[in-house]
């Protein structure tokens, strides 16, 4: 029997928006539970490490983002068909994290010189040394029509795809210099099912 | 035929000891390859994002020490038994990083009134609410008395194993009020093939700022 999937989190995408990207990528059932900010202490305690999202699977919980989102795309084919494609999958997916690490601070940055600055390193320097990095893997497979690691979708391509958004919170049109990459960005957003759950989606800021 | 492999880093634990604990544990043979940290420019072009530890798989490269991490874990047969139980080894490693990666950021804080603050934070939440929460995850497998997951070694426990002994570079004694965090550290370290490897690994300085240099 399939299992029963709930998802807790924010009534946001933040770090709950590539695991809603993978059942919609799979056409997998699941309860989107969003609950509003002034429900979380009632609710953080009951959570593995007091932090969300949470996936809960027949009822066991299982959290952080990353090993729900690898979970999930090993239950529904979407890790990479070798050993070796799921480690280059991987490998995209953790460089997500240095990718979108420096906009934190960017963010809670109060004194406007210095957020400026760290908004330039990033938009200057950080954030195109991977688009770049990332640009040349997906050229170098298909050049650069297809995905990023084989020949389906897989993980990879979703998790960048949500991070777009985040990228973007720290700086301006980060994909303008990086054609394929727009390309890419805009072929998954207009696959189907990708498509169908974009345009359902609940309309959230972040 | 056996893979070769060769795991490239600065010559340090930082970001490369997760994998070395794991080719330790699985006794499987590697180029433990240890670079100087000025010999650094010369090899950052060569690796796939700038970054190290670079993993070389008959010569493939890969990069980003968790994905290097899981993809030996899973070859050597360290990624837990079943599919849930390796999502729940996953979990650990994910919680591993959220334990570490405070003690970086602290350390290249510049402002010294902001960088007090967050440590007092790190000191009396964040560490003590992981740790318990491991702690729970620990004793509710066995009692506490084996591993993280499942009835075998596995990843996650070379993680925790690891991270403890990385902690007390920001926090003094982290499992003083966590005693079965300490007995696992101690039996971990006893195991015949990690106690052997503790034994001739390079003693060699950790947690100065440059072990946050690969990073943005």
């Amino acid at each position: 029997m399939a299992p029963k999937y709930k998802l807790v989190y924010y009534d946001s995408k933040g770090r709950g928006e590539l695991a809603r990207l993978l059942f919609a990528a799979a056409e997998v059932e699941y309860e989107d539970y969003r609950f509003k900010e002034e429900d979380w202490p009632k609710l953080k305690g009951d959570t593995p490490f007091g932090q969300v999202p949470v996936l809960e699977v027949d009822g066991k919980p299982l959290a952080q983002s990353n090993a729900i989102a690898r979970y999930l795309a090993r239950e529904f084919g979407l890790a990479g068909k070798t050993a070796w494609d799921q480690a280059q999958v991987d490998m995209i997916v953790e460089t997500m994290q240095d990718m979108g690490n420096p906009v934190i601070p960017i963010f809670m940055c109060k004194n406007e010189e210095e957020k400026a600055k760290l908004t330039k390193t990033y938009a200057e320097e950080t954030l195109p040394r991977y688009m770049e990095a990332l640009q040349k893997i997906l050229v170098a497979n298909t050049e650069g029509k297809g995905f990023f690691v084989g020949d389906e979708m897989t993980l990879a391509d979703l998790a960048l795809f949500a991070s777009f958004d985040w990228f973007e919170a720290g700086a301006k049109n980060p994909l303008e210099k990086f054609p394929k990459l727009q390309e890419f960005k805009d072929r998954i957003a207009s696959c189907p099912k990708i498509a169908a759950w974009l345009e359902k989606r609940p309309k959230t800021e972040f | 035929m056996a893979h070769k492999y060769k795991l490239i880093y600065f010559d340090r634990r930082g970001r490369g000891e997760v994998a070395r604990l794991l080719f330790a544990a699985a006794g499987v043979e590697y180029e433990d390859f240890r670079f100087k940290k000025e010999e650094w420019p010369k090899y950052k072009g060569t690796t796939p994002f700038g970054q190290c530890p670079v993993l070389e798989v008959d010569g493939k490269p890969l990069t980003q020490s968790n994905a290097i991490v899981r993809h030996l874990a899973r070859e050597f047969g360290l990624a837990g038994k079943t599919a849930w139980d390796q999502a729940q080894v996953d979990m650990i490693l994910e919680t591993m990083q959220d334990i570490a990666n405070p003690i970086s950021v602290i350390c290249l804080c510049k402002d010294e009134e902001e960088k007090h603050a967050l440590k007092a934070t790190y000191e009396e939440e964040t560490l003590p609410r992981y740790l318990e929460a491991v702690q729970k995850i620990l004793a509710a497998n066995k009692d506490g008395k084996g591993f993280l997951v499942g009835d075998e070694m596995t990843v996650a426990d070379l993680s925790l194993f690891w991270t403890l002994d990385c902690i007390p570079v920001m926090v003094k004694n982290p499992t003083a009020k966590f005693p079965k965090l300490q007995e696992f550290r101690d039996r971990i370290a006893a195991v015949p093939n990690i106690a052997a490897w503790l034994e001739k690994l390079p003693k060699t300085a950790d947690w100065d700022n440059s072990n946050v240099e690969h990073n943005p």
